[in-house]
């Protein structure tokens, strides 16, 4: 094989050579040499991938246009990015639950306001009244244990749940207590009281619907 | 965007970060850019030849990529599906320019029809002695035409028939055109070490 007839096949002959051509390659120093100049050309090329770096403005323009094209979208609060099917649940019953209970209470304070007059001698705060029905320490009574009970049969893993939202209800509705018993005529607090039992009225209610078979 | 955003988005895996991409995640877009922004630059820059021409076609690169982001499914390396596209852009708009994407015409005189030079002990072989930041100036100095084969070919490793497919012509003409592009480039790098072996 002549040099000639080398550099003509050079072209198709990739990374690998022939018998011819290496033949060739041995004989001939120049054909030799070209090949090594080629591959230190092509080996040293590779180098120059991702070498280099673009200036700041380039992400900066990409991420204004992807802003504006509303590819990027901006992040929502976690409340509202995250389904939170027990709070939507527990407001459903406010509303009525809250009605219900205002009713009563109304009609207790207006029972006791014109039925039995305050005086400073005789200090009966309507806390009294109220918590002669519902247990008012965070203390589980026994109606509280029962109603565990119920909940951990039916649905056990919201027993835990149930049991922490009654132990923190009770500390409520004992602090709101405390503070109407020191003064039956402040009205914030006996207004506190009235929505501790609220709370601890509509914990029972999510209790047992959501315990429903 | 802060420091420690931008170090929450650095240590995003490529997989997270496109999934993340997919859902308008701003971090997420950022560290896609930043694990390619390198390659796909240095492929633009070198195709130009021109600064601020490759920082546009990097940015319309990065943008085509996002904007079909959500049709990736990961049958490909992410790496390739970006840098092909990345190449595409390039060749767009080369092709919008008007300059040659496939060198047909190009004659470019080089060893192969230049006078025959005797092989001496002053003509030693290059290798071991290319100088890097040489060789980048030779590549820009190459017709755009060759310079894209070449560019595909032994920089960014395209097979032929790949690169037949993008740009548009036949195997045997990418195989042409790269040999004839590195033939021209040894000789701007002999020539250019004679020149420097002359000065005082």
């Amino acid at each position: 094989m002549t040099c000639e007839e080398f550099k003509r096949v050079l072209p198709e002959l990739g990374s690998g050579h022939g018998i011819e051509q290496e033949e060739h390659l041995r004989s001939c120093c120049a054909c030799s040499d070209l090949i090594a100049d080629l591959n230190a050309i092509s080996k040293e090329a590779r180098f120059l991938q991702g070498s280099e770096d673009p200036s700041p403005w380039v992400w900066n323009s990409i991420e204004v246009a992807l802003r504006q094209e509303g590819l990027i979208r901006q992040p929502q609060l976690e409340h509202s990015r995250t389904p939170t099917p027990m709070l939507s649940w527990r407001l459903r019953w406010l509303v009525p639950m809250a009605a219900t209970l205002l009713i009563v209470f109304g009609a207790l304070i207006y029972q006791r306001g014109t039925g039995q007059p305050q005086t400073a001698q005789q200090p009966k705060p309507v806390a009294g009244v109220v918590t002669a029905n519902l247990q008012p320490a965070d203390v589980m009574g026994g109606e509280d244990l029962q109603l565990l009970k119920t909940v951990s049969e039916r649905t056990p893993s919201m027993r835990a749940t149930y049991e922490a939202d009654l132990r923190s209800v009770n500390a409520y509705i004992r602090d709101a207590e405390q503070s109407a018993h020191s003064d039956p005529n402040d009205e914030v607090a006996q207004q506190y009281l009235r929505n501790a039992y609220e709370q601890k009225a509509m914990v029972y209610e999510m209790a047992l619907d959501r315990s429903l078979p | 965007m802060t420091d420690a955003k931008k170090q929450q988005g650095d240590r995003l895996s490529e997989a997270e970060a496109i999934e993340r991409a997919k859902q308008g995640d701003a971090a997420a877009f950022e560290a896609l850019y930043n694990l390619h922004k390198r390659r796909v630059y240095s492929l633009c820059l070198r195709m130009t030849a021109n600064t601020a021409a490759a920082e546009d076609l990097t940015q319309e690169a990065f943008l085509q990529l996002f904007r079909k982001i959500g049709t990736f499914r990961g049958e490909s390396a992410f790496s390739t599906w970006l840098h092909r596209m990345a190449v595409n852009v390039v060749l767009m708009q080369l092709r919008k320019k008007g300059l040659p994407v496939v060198p047909l015409e190009e004659n470019i005189e080089t060893e192969e029809e230049a006078p025959r030079k005797e092989p001496g002990a002053d003509d030693p072989r290059l290798a071991g002695s290319i100088d890097r930041m040489q060789l980048q100036r030779s590549i820009a100095s190459l017709p755009p035409g060759y310079r894209m084969i070449f560019l595909l070919h032994d920089v960014e490793g395209y097979e032929h028939n790949e690169i037949a497919e993008m740009v548009g012509c036949s195997i045997g003409n990418s195989k042409s055109q790269l040999h004839k592009a590195r033939m021209k480039l040894r000789e701007i790098l002999k020539t250019s070490r004679a020149e420097k072996a002359t000065k005082p």
